[in-house]
C-alpha cells in the first residue's frame, strides 16, 4: 500500500510543476461560466423556470459541475497512459510488482488534488460576482449521497480514460478516439446542458449509460435537480457501471499486454 | 512580392507534405472527421435543447443562432485546418527544445512555426459549419447576394485572422511558462463568446467581451452581413480588430522568443 502512496506523493510534486497551467486554468474557468451566464440568462429573460428550475438553479447547477470537474475530471489521464504504452515506459512496471491501474488511480489522485486546491481558487474568486444568482438546496442527505456518487463518477471517468489509453496496445494514435469520446461525453454526462431538459424518452436511455454518472448524477443530486428516490437509484445504477468499467479496464490492460512488445533494454 | 511568392511557395510544400501523409494514415482522417462533426453536433443539439424551452435568445431565433454558431465554427474550422497542429505544437516544442529546427529554418519563426501542417479534417469539416450555414439561412428564407456573400467570405477570413492571434498569443504563455500544456483551453474558452449573440452582453460584460476582447464581432459581424445585409459599423470594428490582434500577437511572440534559451543551454 505504501508504493501507491509514494507514488501519490511522487503525483503531487510532478502536478505541483504544472502549478501555474492549472492556474491559467483556473482562471478562464471563470470565463467559461460567464459564458454559461449569458447564454443560459438570455435563454431564462422575460421567465420564470425552464423544465422547472429557476436560473439561480441552473446556473448553480453548471457552478458545480464545473468546480466537480477540478475534483475528479480525467483530463489527460488517457495521453499519459498512451505515451507509456507508446515509449515503453510501461515495462518498468511489468517487472516490478506494481498494479498499474493502482498506481495510475494513485497519480489521478494526486493531480485532482492540486487542480481541485486551484479549482476552489477560481470558485472563490468567483463567488463575490455570482453568489446572489446562486441557489443551493439545504437538505442534508443531498451532502451525504453526494459522497460516495462523486468517489464513483471519479472511479467511472478514471476507468474510461484508463481504457482509452490503452487503446495505444493496437493503435499508434488515440488522440482521435479520446476526443470523439469526448463529444459524446460532454453532451450525455450534463455538462452542456442539464440532462433533465432533454425530452423525456431521452432521458430515460440517457439514465442507463455511463455518461448519465459522469457529471449530471452528482451535479443534479447536490444541486436538487432531482429528489431522494431517483438519487437512490441512481447508486445503484452508478455502483453498476463502476464494478463494469473497473473490470473492463482490467480485461482491456491483460488483453493489450498480449499485443506488448517490450523492446530493448 | 519575390518574398510572398517565397512563403508561398514554403507553404505549398508544407500543405502537398500534410495532404499526402493525411491521405497515407485514412483510419485516423474518418476518426478525426467524424470527431469534428460530432462536435458541431453537440453545439446543434444544445441550441435545440435550450429551443425546446424557449422562443428567443436575446431576440434571435433557433436559426439564427444556428447561423451564428455555424459562422463562428466555419472559422474554427478553418483555423483548425490551416494552423492549429503547428501552433499547437509550437507550445510543446518550446519546453523540449525542438523549437531549434523552427528557428533553423530559413524564414520568419511564426510563419516556419505555425503553417507546418494543414490538417485535412479540420477542412473538410468546414464544410460542415457552412452547410449548417447554408442550411439555416435556407430555413430563414434569405438569400443573399453575391456582393454579401464576398463581404461574409472577407469577413471570415478576418475572423481566422483574430482566432490565429488569440491562439498564438495563449500558446506563446510556453515561452513564460513551464509547459503549454492545457493552456490551448484558454483559446477555446475565449472562443466559447463567439457563439452568442451581441445583444446577450450588456454592462461590463459587453465592454469586456464586445469592445475590448474580439471573440463577439468574429462572429456576430459575418452573421449579421447574412441576416440583415452589409452593416459599415461591424466590418470597420472586425477590420480594426483584426489589424490590433494580429499586431499584438506577433509582438507578444517575438518578446516570447527573447527567452526561449533552447534545450541544451
Amino acid at each position: 500500500m505504501s508504493k501507491y502512496a509514494q507514488a501519490f506523493l511522487a503525483g503531487l510534486q510532478s502536478n505541483l510543476v504544472y502549478r501555474w497551467n492549472f492556474g491559467v486554468r483556473s482562471f478562464f474557468w471563470f470565463f467559461h461560466l460567464v459564458a454559461v451566464y449569458l447564454l443560459w440568462g438570455a435563454a431564462y429573460a422575460g421567465k420564470a423556470d425552464i423544465g422547472g428550475f429557476s436560473f439561480a438553479q441552473t446556473l448553480t447547477y453548471f457552478v458545480v459541475i464545473f468546480v466537480m470537474q477540478f475534483f475528479i475530471g480525467a483530463f489527460n489521464e488517457d495521453y499519459q497512459i498512451s505515451e507509456d504504452i507508446r515509449m515503453g515506459l510501461i515495462n518498468q512496471f511489468l517487472l516490478k510488482p506494481i498494479h498499474y491501474f493502482t498506481y495510475r488511480l494513485s497519480v489521478f489522485a494526486a493531480a485532482r488534488v492540486v487542480s481541485g486546491a486551484f479549482g476552489l481558487l477560481a470558485l472563490a474568486l468567483a463567488i463575490p460576482f455570482f453568489h446572489t444568482l446562486l441557489a443551493l438546496p439545504g437538505e442534508p442527505w443531498r451532502i451525504v449521497l453526494a459522497v460516495p456518487a462523486l468517489l464513483l463518477t471519479a472511479i467511472i471517468q478514471f476507468s474510461i480514460a484508463y481504457c482509452f489509453g490503452l487503446l495505444a496496445f493496437w493503435f499508434l494514435e488515440i488522440q482521435g478516439f479520446v476526443i470523439l469520446s469526448m463529444a459524446i461525453e460532454t453532451f450525455l454526462g450534463g455538462q452542456v446542458v442539464p440532462l433533465d431538459l432533454l425530452p423525456h424518452r431521452v432521458f430515460a436511455v440517457a439514465r442507463f449509460l455511463p455518461f448519465f454518472y459522469q457529471a449530471y448524477f452528482p451535479g443534479a443530486i447536490i444541486t436538487g435537480r432531482q429528489g431522494l428516490d431517483f438519487a437512490l437509484q441512481g447508486l445503484v445504477i452508478q455502483s453498476i457501471w463502476a464494478v463494469l468499467l473497473v473490470g473492463l479496464a482490467e480485461f482491456t490492460w491483460r488483453r493489450g499486454l498480449r499485443h506488448h512488445t517490450a523492446a530493448g533494454g | 512580392m519575390s518574398s510572398l511568392s517565397y512563403y508561398g511557395r514554403i507553404w505549398l510544400a508544407s500543405a502537398r507534405y500534410s495532404l499526402t501523409r493525411a491521405l497515407m494514415f485514412r483510419g485516423d482522417l474518418a476518426i478525426w472527421t467524424t470527431v469534428e462533426v460530432l462536435w458541431i453536433g453537440v453545439n446543434v443539439l444544445m441550441m435545440g435543447v435550450i429551443y425546446q424551452h424557449t422562443e428567443l435568445i436575446a431576440g434571435w431565433s433557433l436559426y439564427e443562432m444556428l447561423l451564428l454558431v455555424g459562422t463562428s465554427m466555419l472559422v474554427q474550422r478553418f483555423l483548425m485546418g490551416f494552423f492549429w497542429s503547428g501552433i499547437f505544437e509550437m507550445g510543446r516544442n518550446v519546453r523540449t527544445g525542438l523549437f531549434d529546427f523552427v528557428l533553423a529554418q530559413p524564414g520568419d519563426p511564426l510563419f516556419m512555426a505555425s503553417t507546418r501542417k494543414v490538417e485535412l479534417d479540420g477542412l473538410l469539416n468546414a464544410l460542415s459549419a457552412a452547410a449548417l450555414v447554408a442550411y439555416s439561412a435556407h430555413k430563414l428564407g434569405l438569400h443573399p447576394g453575391p456582393g454579401d456573400l464576398a463581404l461574409y467570405a472577407a469577413m471570415v477570413v478576418c475572423g481566422i485572422a483574430i482566432h490565429y492571434s488569440a491562439l498564438v498569443m495563449a500558446m506563446s504563455l510556453a515561452f513564460w511558462i513551464t509547459s503549454s500544456q492545457g493552456v490551448e483551453g484558454s483559446y477555446f474558452t475565449l472562443m466559447e463568446f463567439s457563439r452568442l449573440p451581441r445583444e446577450a452582453f450588456k454592462g461590463v460584460l459587453s465592454l469586456v467581451f464586445v469592445w475590448i476582447l474580439p471573440a463577439v464581432v468574429v462572429s456576430n459581424a459575418p452573421a449579421r452581413t447574412i441576416l440583415h445585409g452589409f452593416q459599415p459599423l461591424w466590418a470597420l470594428g472586425l477590420a480594426a480588430a483584426t489589424v490590433l490582434w494580429l499586431g499584438l500577437a506577433v509582438g507578444l511572440f517575438r518578446l516570447g522568443l527573447r527567452r526561449y534559451t533552447s534545450a541544451s543551454s
